[in-house]
């Protein structure tokens, strides 16, 4: 096949990058937006202050495979713990949610357990998050239909 | 697959979401889905927005929704932003304009990647728009990607086409006169409140007088940060749904699905021709045949040994 061609064989992983809270610091949001977008998928951006109730609708109205959401203000475990309620009320708990931001090592045990996944901090390499994304997706399209 | 067509039928938004999914990634798994449950009668009108990147198409759409919505009409918006040739990734952005309103009033929204079509679409738009006719959907805004000259596809589709543009592209109109220029049902000179949208209306106007025949394309003039003319805007385009024949545009849009597939399943087999008979590219390549016998000599050699 053409190179520089989208391969129509491999579905491009569909990911909501969301920036939720008042939390306005959006230069690292569009670093891994034009990182992932450049890995290959299909990255919706919903622009800065969605709250957790308009996230779960877009991750659900756009299909996405997983919701990566970046949070640098320290509520992470409020916002977070929100956004999985959401998916889990409307059926969407297929949905992969990764983490990343300002996370104290403390926290990490916990959001993992509520299955927040990643909870990456500053420095860590791009290559690291894209893998963990791809893997997330993959076991979130095996839970679709 | 059944609970799938159920829930699309019922208006599910995460059914509509997955169907959408399906058609963009196996439109064989889409033929069998819809099987039975979709009409072609029922699929919605659909009004088309192109125009160049950052005149103001989001905006407008943002605005313009809701007054559409409140007609008594169940729309949905579809927008269509770029693949990455390279990457095959895509920044979805439409959203940063749109979200608020799509939120407060209900809409569903859908975002497409291009996913290598040219043309200003996505090849999955018209699944998409069978997709909303089965969940009941009757009205369609489709945000093309900021397209230039000969992105005419939405043509294609559209009932009503509006092409937004903004003070400023004054020469650039005039660039614009085949193409983009002559598919418009409405020219719409977003930022009107900015300097030169009086000579942008002029060059549409002079452009729109050296047309032969009589005229029914429209100008407006809008500015979505003053919130000005989108109410006029949207009578327009009643005014222009109710002038035109339906039944036309749903023939049209279909044969023209009917056409597309059929050249992405021929595509498929030339691509698997060429894969089985190396021979053919290497001739070519020592000079002993040029391009065109190559690749008719290459069909030849589908008919000889059948499919």
């Amino acid at each position: 096949m053409a190179s520089g061609r989208n391969q129509k064989s491999s579905r491009p992983i569909r990911v909501l990058l969301a920036k939720p809270a008042i939390d306005g610091h959006d230069r690292g949001v569009y670093v891994l937006a034009r990182a992932f977008r450049d890995a290959g998928m299909e990255v919706i951006y919903p622009g800065l202050l969605p709250t957790p109730e308009e996230m779960v609708r877009i991750a659900i109205d756009e299909d996405v495979d997983v919701i990566a959401i970046s949070l640098l203000n320290g509520s992470h475990m409020t916002i977070f713990k929100k956004v999985m309620e959401l998916l889990k009320k409307n059926h969407a708990e297929g949905i992969a949610v990764v983490g990343g931001g300002i996370i104290p090592a403390g926290d990490k045990p916990m959001l993992e357990k509520m299955g927040v996944s990643g909870n990456y901090g500053p420095g860590t390499p791009m290559s690291d998050i894209i893998d963990h994304i791809k893997k997330r997706a993959r076991e979130s399209r095996s839970k679709k239909w | 697959m059944k609970a799938l067509a159920d829930g699309l039928k019922r208006g599910d938004r995460g059914c509509i979401a997955r169907c959408i999914s399906i058609a963009e990634d196996e439109p064989e798994a889409f033929s069998k889905l819809i099987k039975g449950i979709y009409d072609p009668n029922r699929i919605p009108r659909v009004i088309g927005i192109t125009g160049p990147p950052g005149c103001g198409k989001s905006s407008l759409i943002a605005q313009l929704a809701p007054i559409i919505a409140s007609h008594g009409n169940k729309l949905g918006i579809i927008a269509i932003d770029a693949s990455s040739p390279f990457s095959g990734g895509s920044f979805l952005g439409n959203r940063i304009r749109m979200e608020e309103t799509v939120s407060s009033s209900n809409i569903f929204m859908r975002s497409i990647a291009t996913r290598g079509a040219k043309g200003g679409l996505a090849a999955s738009i018209m699944s998409a728009l069978i997709t909303l006719s089965c969940a009941g959907f009757d009205t369609v805004i489709v945000e093309s990607v900021g397209a230039g000259q000969a992105d005419v596809d939405i043509l294609d589709i559209a009932s009503t086409i509006l092409l937004v543009l903004a003070p400023g592209l004054g020469d650039e109109i005039q660039a614009m006169k085949a193409g983009t220029m002559e598919i418009a049902d409405i020219f719409v000179i977003n930022k009107s409140d900015l300097e030169g949208a009086y000579q942008a209306k002029r060059a549409i106007t002079a452009y729109l007088s050296t047309l032969s025949g009589p005229q029914s394309k429209m100008i407006a003039n809008t500015s979505c940060t003053k919130k000005e003319g989108i109410k006029d805007l949207a009578g327009m385009i009643e005014k222009h749904e109710k002038s035109i024949n339906t039944k036309s545009f749903i023939e049209r849009a279909f044969s023209m699905e009917v056409n597309r597939i059929a050249k992405e399943l021929l595509s498929r087999r030339v691509d698997g021709l060429l894969a089985r008979n190396p021979h053919a590219m290497s001739n070519m390549l020592k000079g002993r045949v040029d391009p065109y016998s190559a690749a008719v000599k290459l069909l030849d050699t589908e008919k000889k040994h059948g499919k």
